[in-house]
C-alpha cells in the first residue's frame, strides 16, 4: 500500500497538470459562453506550462542563475561544479510559450468583442440560432434536406 | 451534451495519466532531459559565451535568438490583428 502511495506521490506533478488540463478542456468543450471558453483555453495552457516547469525541476537544485558574480571563466567553472542548477531549457521554452499564450488571448478577446457587437450575445447557442435565422443554408439540417431533394 | 463532454474529458485524462507513468519522477536528476550533454554545456559555458549570469537570459537571447525573433513576429502579428479588429473607422 505504501508503495502505491509513494509511486503516486513521486509523480504528483503529472496528476496536478492532468487535473488542471482536464478542467480547462472541459470548460472549452462544455461551456456555451465564449469568455468561459477563452478562460478554459488559458487554464489548459497554464497546465502545459506547469508540466514543462516541473520537468525542469531537479532535487536540491536552485534557479539557473549563476551564484558567483562576474569573476571570469575559472571561477565560473569552479562555482558551477559545486552548485546544482535546474534544467534551464524548459524555462526558456515556456517563456516563449507564455508570450504566444498572451497573444492568442488578445486576439480571441478582440474577436469576442466584434462578435458581441454583431450578435449582441456571447452565448454560443444564441449566436448559432441567430445565424441560422439570417442564413438558413448555414443550418446543418437545412443543408442535408437540400442535398436530399437534389 | 455535458455527459458526452465529461466522458471525453475523463477518457483523455485517463490516457494522460497512463502515459505519465513512464515519465521520470519529480526532481529526478537521472531524467533524460537533464542528462543530455547540452544542459551541462549551457550551464558551464553560458557566461563565457554570452556574458550573462542568468542562464535563462543567455539561452533566450543568445542560443535561441531566432526563436525569440519569431516570438516577436507573433506579438507583432497579434497586435496588428487586435488593432485591425478593434479600430473604429471614421466615416
Amino acid at each position: 500500500m505504501s508503495g502505491i502511495i509513494e509511486i503516486i506521490f513521486a509523480e504528483f506533478n503529472y496528476w496536478i497538470y492532468v487535473t488542471l488540463m482536464m478542467i480547462g478542456f472541459y470548460a472549452m468543450i462544455a461551456k456555451k459562453n465564449l469568455i468561459k471558453k477563452v478562460i478554459g483555453a488559458n487554464i489548459f495552457q497554464t497546465a502545459i506550462f506547469l508540466f514543462y516547469i516541473s520537468l525542469a525541476e531537479v532535487k536540491g537544485g536552485t534557479a539557473p542563475i549563476l551564484l558567483h558574480g562576474h569573476d571570469g571563466a575559472d571561477a565560473a567553472h569552479k562555482a558551477v561544479s559545486e552548485v546544482i542548477y535546474v534544467n534551464p531549457l524548459p524555462h526558456v521554452l515556456i517563456l516563449t510559450a507564455i508570450v504566444v499564450a498572451v497573444s492568442t488571448t488578445a486576439v480571441a478577446l478582440a474577436l469576442i468583442i466584434k462578435i458581441y457587437e454583431e450578435y449582441g450575445s456571447l452565448e454560443e447557442d444564441v449566436i448559432l440560432a441567430y445565424r441560422r435565422q439570417l442564413q438558413p443554408e448555414f443550418s446543418e439540417h437545412a443543408r442535408q434536406k437540400q442535398e436530399g431533394e437534389q | 451534451m455535458k455527459i458526452i463532454a465529461l466522458i471525453a474529458v475523463i477518457l483523455a485524462g485517463g490516457m494522460l495519466i497512463y502515459a505519465g507513468q513512464d515519465l521520470p519522477a519529480f526532481g529526478d536528476p537521472e531524467s533524460p532531459a537533464y542528462q543530455h550533454p547540452i544542459i551541462e554545456h549551457y550551464i558551464t559555458h553560458a557566461e563565457t559565451e554570452s556574458g550573462v549570469g542568468n542562464i535563462v537570459t543567455a539561452l533566450l537571447a543568445n542560443y535561441r535568438g531566432y526563436d525569440t525573433l519569431g516570438e516577436v513576429t507573433v506579438i507583432f502579428t497579434a497586435g496588428m490583428t487586435v488593432i485591425l479588429l478593434l479600430r473604429r473607422r471614421e466615416i
